[in-house]
């Protein structure tokens, strides 16, 4: 029985893989429905999360642990907004679209937004001058934080230019070398997977 | 004017597309290399690969959670398992659960995916049997948060400042959250491991992190630390690909210098 | 503890404290800072404007409420452009969240110019599933969309005769602030070969840029910069300008912290002479 699993990756692997040099019309739409599946495979899936969500925050709200209240709040609104979303829809101006406008994205949008805040901190305890390759970082930084905004340009009309440079030479050149590799990588990987040298995400015994 | 080429997929008749022969050969190549690795790797049993800082230092997280009777946190990355950056989070985190089984210290892993959590639960638990240990696996640690980016974000951040986990492990694919997640790791005091295969977030890690794996050792690392002579092999095999793709570089460049374009052109993916 | 050691150990907050400042000030009294215009932008600009009034574009606006900030702002004055070039525009969503937004960019550039629902702009709305869309428009958009958001059957929308594959749109133009952009590249331009232009969040913007060395990516706007030098090139001034004088700020404060931080750095430890840090070594925490 163990077999079955690796088997199924295997042919969908093999199968998949080689609709990528057919072209043919009926190989494609036989692409196409294997995507639609991966959908609706998906769509079970968050029956799944939604069980493993509920079963975390009742075993809290059970055990009276502590932000047990917090965990209440999740399972009432895990119950709450499919039922409002089943008897009210979804769309703009019902029940669960005001609740995505005033609650979820407003709260989104916020977390995003610290970002912002982050950045400058990390940048401020990151970038240290500690040796010759940090210093060079942190040059490039600050070349490259002026000059991408519009004060850079009254600095120095260069300064644009110069960035357009550090984008285009040094930056590309480092990303596309990491790229080759992460994309070697990924192949290396999926062919384990597909031939059944790594077995791991299967839950082995 | 700019025109979209008249493709009409119903009209396609043909079995093959010529003009992916360059990524036919390539795979065929990678898997010859492949082939040839595992073989010499029973053969000649033990293969080098040269050590990670970063892989180095996941005992060194392991070994101070335990001293320390805090949990381990594993981020698995926001993909789904169509990223073949969340495989490489799923066989690190079964190496990773084995030795947390060993040192006998807690695991949490909060998911962003329902499937990943799902196959990440089956891993845990059998990387705990593997460890002689299944009655240590607690039910829970793995857990689905949410497929929102920030509600995620917020739930695995509050976790940190609440519990303060003595390590961090982030690992698979990320994206605008990383700075956020590492950052707040930062503050908890936790030693931070991190690795991707998203080119964009390796700088916001290198900042923010300890260690930080770069794109390709994200592969390599459930290799590394299996130390497994034929899961060896395939690393070398990489490195043979990388080498191979190097020197392709190099002959397309000079051969274009010398007017003569053409292996650059048949290089090109369409 | 010293000023400096204290310099050095700066409470976080202080820093979110600047920041905050550098965000809202500017917001609150402008100086409008100019804008240089970047050859991906104006690449971005020259592909749309080299359409021919009456082309129809695909405009995908793949993005939530969280990175409005950023492409918001190039949704708008994409639209415009392509409005007052007399450019029909398709667009859609691939994010439940972002029917709002598109809806709302529609509405915004529509008014301001003059142009109508149905003859000059048809809106989808949101279809889930990336890749199947993707590849459903290729095959056939009727099969995907039979009907607009509103309910209104494709066929009988004017514009929409004789549309039903890639071939017949000019362009496809994907905003995006996800790996949606990636698929749209790998499936509208590799598969059905439709020239694309991209705009996308900052962060993501260096990702693609070997996509237009390859040509197969014709511009790209990046995040709010390359929002506000769109703006300049149609000649509007909209949230991407507005907020160029904040982004300045707080780069500025961002590189002075930096500044100050490694000042205080020389100071604690004798200058450029100071032990440095073995390679491997982990930052202190």
């Amino acid at each position: 029985m163990r077999r079955v699993p690796l088997l199924v990756t295997f042919l969908s692997g093999a199968a998949i893989a080689s609709l990528f040099f057919i072209p043919h019309h009926k190989a494609q739409a036989v692409n196409s429905k294997l995507l639609e599946w991966t959908l609706v495979v998906y769509a079970f899936a968050l029956i799944l999360g939604s069980l493993s969500l509920w079963m975390s925050h009742a075993k809290k709200v059970k055990k009276r642990a502590e932000g047990w209240p917090y965990s209440m709040v999740t399972l009432v609104a895990l119950l709450a907004i499919p039922g409002l979303g089943i008897w009210k829809g979804v769309g703009a101006g019902s029940p669960v679209g005001m609740i995505y406008d005033t609650v979820n994205a407003p709260l989104a949008s916020s977390m995003f937004a610290l970002l912002a805040f982050v950045i400058a901190s990390a940048a401020f305890r990151a970038f240290r001058a500690r040796s010759a390759e940090a210093t060079l970082l942190l040059l490039t930084a600050i070349i490259m934080m002026i000059g991408r905004v519009s004060i850079g340009e009254l600095i120095s009309a260069n300064l644009p230019g110069i960035t357009e440079w550090l984008l285009d030479v040094p930056n590309l050149a480092a990303k596309r070398a990491i790229a080759i590799g992460v994309g070697l990588g990924a192949v290396s990987t999926a062919l384990k997977i597909i031939l059944g040298i790594e077995r791991s995400y299967l839950g082995r015994s | 004017m700019l025109r979209s080429a008249p493709v009409d997929q119903a009209l396609e008749t043909r079995w093959f597309d010529p003009a992916r022969l360059n990524v036919l050969i390539g795979i065929l190549l990678f898997t010859a290399f492949l082939v040839v690795n595992i073989l010499r790797a029973k053969a000649n049993g033990a293969l080098y690969v040269r050590p990670i800082a970063g892989l180095k230092a996941l005992d060194e997280a392991i070994g101070r959670a335990t001293e320390m009777g805090r949990p381990v946190l594993y981020v698995p990355g926001l993909s789904d398992m169509s990223e073949v950056g969340t495989f490489a989070a799923i066989t690190i985190l079964y190496r990773l659960a084995q030795r947390v089984a060993e040192m006998g210290c807690e695991i949490e892993v909060p998911c962003y995916d329902p499937v990943v959590a799902t196959v990440i639960d089956g891993a845990a638990r059998d990387a705990y049997s593997k460890a002689g240990r299944p009655d240590a696996f607690r039910p829970g640690c793995v857990h689905y948060v949410s497929a929102q980016q920030f509600a995620y974000v917020a739930a695995v951040n509050g976790f940190m400042l609440r519990e303060r986990p003595a390590a961090n492990v982030y690992m698979g694919s990320f994206y605008a959250e990383s700075l956020l997640l590492a950052e707040t790791g930062n503050t908890t005091g936790a030693i931070q491991i991190a690795g991707t295969d998203k080119v964009t977030q390796l700088p916001f890690f290198v900042c923010a992190c300890d260690y930080t794996l770069l794109g390709e050792e994200l592969f390599a690392a459930s290799a590394y630390l299996g130390k497994e002579p034929v899961q060896l092999a395939t690393i070398i095999a990489q490195d043979w690909a990388k080498a191979l793709a190097a020197a392709a570089i190099v002959a397309a460049l000079l051969l274009g210098a010398l007017g003569h374009p053409q292996l650059a052109a048949w290089l090109r993916i369409a | 503890m010293g000023w400096v050691e204290k310099l050095l150990s700066i409470d976080r907050r202080i820093i979110f404290l600047l920041v905050g400042a550098g965000v809202i000030v500017p917001l609150l009294l402008p100086v409008n800072l100019p804008v240089t215009v970047t050859p991906r932008v104006q690449a971005a600009y020259d592909a749309i404007d080299a359409l021919p009034p009456g082309s129809r574009v695909l405009i995908s606006m793949d993005y939530e409420p969280e990175i409005m900030a950023e492409l918001m702002p190039m949704s708008i004055a994409v639209l415009r452009h392509c409005f007052r070039k007399h450019i029909q525009v398709v667009a859609m969503t691939l994010y439940p969240a972002g029917t709002g937004l598109g809806e709302h960019a529609l509405d915004v550039a529509s008014r301001a110019e003059g142009a109508v629902r149905n003859r000059d702009f048809v809106w989808l709305g949101y279809k889930s599933g990336f890749q199947v869309v993707m590849i459903g428009i290729g095959e056939n958009l009727r099969g995907m969309y039979p009907v607009d958001f509103y309910g209104t059957p494709l066929d009988s929308i004017p514009m929409m005769r004789g549309v039903n594959t890639y071939a017949q749109l000019s362009m496809m133009i994907n905003l995006s602030g996800s790996s949606a952009a990636d698929y749209w590249i790998q499936f509208a331009q590799g598969r059905y070969h439709a020239p694309i232009v991209l705009g996308c969040t900052a962060v993501m913007a260096t990702d693609y840029y070997p996509y237009l060395s390859s040509r197969q990516v014709l511009g790209l706007i990046g995040g709010m910069k390359g929002a506000a030098e769109y703006e300049r090139l149609i000649d509007v001034f909209g949230d991407g300008r507005r907020g160029m004088d904040a982004q300045s700020l707080v780069h500025l404060i961002v590189v002075l912290l930096v500044v100050v931080g490694n000042a205080a750095l020389f100071a604690t430890r004798g200058g450029p002479g100071a032990p440095a840090a073995r390679p491997g070594e982990a930052p202190p925490r």
